[in-house]
């Protein structure tokens, strides 16, 4: 598929969706990736927000102000032509202790069941490293802004699991594991459900955790299970958004072994999910400077070629020239070698997923992306189709 | 200062795709060179030591990758079973409880349980000894989570003993904290990249790491530092060209050059911002252009830490 096809297809794939996940594991440029969708779809008339869990300040840095939060900022985008295109660019941060603060107070039935959980020691350090605590604040937040319609376009930045899926499984595994019948009987001791053998087991636990950390658990497992009639219903909820027409996918990765084997991995497991990857971007591909044939070119050949590169060079003695020229092959070869690998990496990555997914590549900058004329550098490599 | 290589637990961490795992095992290997009986740890992620090595595979069991050299993928449920065995001593105790149905189901959704199980695990073989007294491993290094989840893996035997005051969890999460803090005994080495995020995260992570988690922080180690290649004379050359000049082929030659260039002049400033911020030894890890990542690479990194290492080492000698 032509590059221009691919991205054609990419930026009309978008148009028609209201939510765009960004997966992929950590270290890729997933946030600037989510970044440049939305400044992309604000460029183009929309209202966009981009949306980041990641507490390090990548995304507030790489559009140039000095830190974001749980509330949505307006993001500038004079640089680009006032407001020409009718867009709008907005960013937040999701503050992770205070969205799941929140969730307790919207999900707990009194105020005595919200206060025990807020209090509750465990809940103080654990709020927010549960598995799946964080993807499931994430996915209710998303939620309640995608209900709030103030947004035509919502871009989330997923946090780096090694699991990218948990975004999805994560709420009702959340849910499941704590609220299995299994589970019930340490925070229901009288329920009756509790056997001999098992109170046995539970007593040679407590030899390990020691009576006050079994205690302190119990307590906070009976304090969540509070929250879990909401927990199930939101988590139905988003899972459905998820796999409807509004929704679409981005697999962000990088053109190595170890990458694109998780990008595939992702794709598979989101088609079990029903869930539609709408592209794969691959970041930091470095380009094949010169045509192979002409890697091996006679240094003298080369250095007479050059003649006019700038008048220092032209003053130079051939042989000077000649190490000069000797050098640029040695670094023309060295990445090659680079664009090879990254070529092979992207050619497994179209073998395995299916022709109809566009593959776009950001090739690899002279300079970090970490301002907004940065993000739009990627932009341009993203969606121009020129 | 008690030199990187007397430590008994020596920790890499950093952000995702730095370059951790490759430098955790380089400094296995040369820990293994200087005759130190060394373990070589993974922390229950998709194993990479075997094709890095070319070795027998990685796995839950111990194996012997190189001369000296083991290494083990630890997994929480392999974690739990051993400390649970060690404790109940008898395995049909072990099985009733560990393998009952409500246990298990319990034990999946308690927080921290698996990082402190791992963790537990990586500090028992840093303590092991044989029957004879003697320790087993002369050094354990780890290839730690990444930051993110690298700092709530490090903090969590704090976290406990922050939350209950007895017991035997308190007892031995109180062993790994104090363990941890040693200067004598361990080391949190710190690995980046020489570019914007990479260095500002790793600031921020070394800050954190001093403040809350008070472990000592061995090394920074900026990996895939580009060799200059050019000489001052030739860079006026390349940069005093004009964009688009020559036909493709030859052009090609030319912003090859350039990229390499400000590449170049782009790590040397965040290597300076490193270099002033930083009081702890600061090693720089060569740009491999290479295909593939194998054995012989960590061979010549592990050839690099070690002399840069020494280096340190006797200037900071001769400077006390």
């Amino acid at each position: 598929m032509a590059a221009h096809t691919a991205a054609n297809q990419f930026a009309s794939h978008i148009a028609t969706r209201k939510i765009v996940v960004c997966v992929g594991s950590g270290g890729v440029g997933k946030t600037t990736t989510s970044a440049v969708i939305a400044l992309h779809a604000a460029l183009t008339g929309r209202r966009a927000l981009v949306l980041t869990i990641d507490p390090a300040k990548r995304l507030a840095n790489s559009l140039g102000v000095d830190a974001l939060d749980n509330e949505p900022a307006r993001i500038p985008l004079d640089r680009f032509g006032g407001e020409q295109h009718g867009g709008e660019l907005w960013a937040m941060m999701l503050d992770m202790k205070q969205s799941f603060d929140q969730l307790v107070e919207r999900h707990s039935p009194d105020a005595k069941a919200r206060e025990t959980i807020l209090s509750n020691k465990l809940y103080k350090y654990f709020s927010t490293s549960l598995a799946g605590t964080q993807e499931y604040a994430a996915a209710e937040k998303l939620y309640d802004i995608y209900e709030s319609g103030e947004y035509d376009l919502i871009v989330l930045d997923t946090p780096p699991t090694s699991h990218a899926l948990d975004f999805l499984e994560a709420p009702n595994r959340l849910v499941d594991a704590i609220n299995s019948r299994a589970m019930q009987f340490l925070y229901r001791p009288t329920s009756g459900l509790l056997s001999v053998g098992t109170n046995y087991v539970i007593k040679t636990l407590s030899r390990f955790t020691g009576g006050e950390m079994l205690s302190e658990l119990g307590g906070f497992l009976k304090a969540f299970s509070a929250l879990f009639a909401g927990f199930q219903e939101r988590a139905k909820k988003v899972r459905e958004l998820m796999s409807s027409d509004e929704a679409t996918f981005t697999v962000v990765t990088a053109p190595n072994a170890g990458n694109i084997d998780e990008a595939i991995y992702f794709q598979e497991k989101l088609g079990e999910d029903r869930a539609r990857v709408g592209g794969f971007v691959t970041n930091r591909v470095h380009p094949a400077w010169v045509p192979r044939g002409e890697l091996g070119r006679p240094s003298g050949e080369l250095a007479r070629e050059l003649a006019g590169l700038s008048a220092g060079f032209d003053a130079a003695s051939p042989e000077e020239q000649k190490t000069f020229t000797r050098t640029l092959r040695q670094n023309a070869s060295d990445f090659q070698v680079l664009a090879d690998l990254d070529a092979e990496a992207i050619e497994r990555l179209r073998e395995r997923i299916p022709r109809t997914i566009p593959i776009l590549s950001v090739p690899y900058f002279a300079h970090d992306i970490h301002s907004l004329a940065g993000l739009d550098h990627v932009r341009r490599a993203l969606f121009e189709t020129s | 200062m008690t030199s990187l290589y007397d430590r008994r637990m020596v920790l890499f961490s950093g952000k995702g795709g730095v370059g951790k795992t490759t430098l955790a095992s380089a400094f296995a290997l040369s820990c293994a060179r200087r005759g130190q009986r060394t373990l070589l740890i993974e922390l229950n992620v998709k194993d990479r030591l075997t094709s890095l090595f070319g070795a027998v595979k990685v796995s839950s069991h111990i194996s012997e990758i190189e001369h000296n050299l083991f290494a083990v993928n630890i997994s929480p449920q392999s974690a739990m079973e051993e400390y649970g065995l060690m404790k109940l001593k008898v395995k049909v105790v072990y099985k009733a409880v560990f393998e009952n149905r409500v246990v298990q189901s319990f034990l999946r959704v308690v927080p921290g349980l698996k990082d402190l199980l791992m963790l537990g695990k990586s500090h028992f073989h840093a303590t092991e000894k044989d029957a004879a007294g003697n320790y087993v491993w002369d050094k354990v290094v780890i290839d730690a989570p990444a930051t993110g989840h690298g700092i709530f893996f490090l903090k969590i035997p704090s976290v406990i003993t922050s939350i209950i005051e007895s017991g035997p969890m308190f007892s031995d999460a109180k062993k790994i904290e104090d363990f941890l803090r040693d200067p004598k005994l361990t080391a949190l080495n710190l690995v980046t990249l020489p570019e914007e995020m990479p260095v500002n995260e790793t600031l921020e992570l070394r800050e954190t790491v001093q403040r809350e988690l008070k472990i000592p922080i061995g090394m920074v180690v900026a990996n895939s530092v580009y060799e200059p290649l050019f000489e001052d004379e030739q860079l006026e050359w390349l940069m005093g060209s004009e964009h688009g000049q020559f036909e493709h082929g030859t052009q090609g030659f030319v912003d090859a050059g350039k990229f390499r260039a400000q590449r170049v002049t782009m790590q040397r400033e965040y290597l300076e911002r490193l270099e002033s911020t930083l009081s702890e030894p600061f090693i720089k890890v060569p740009y491999y252009f290479t295909e593939r990542f194998d054995f012989q690479t960590i061979s010549k990194i592990a050839d690099e830490l070690d002399a840069q290492l020494d280096a340190h080492e006797r200037s900071g000698r001769s400077a006390s």
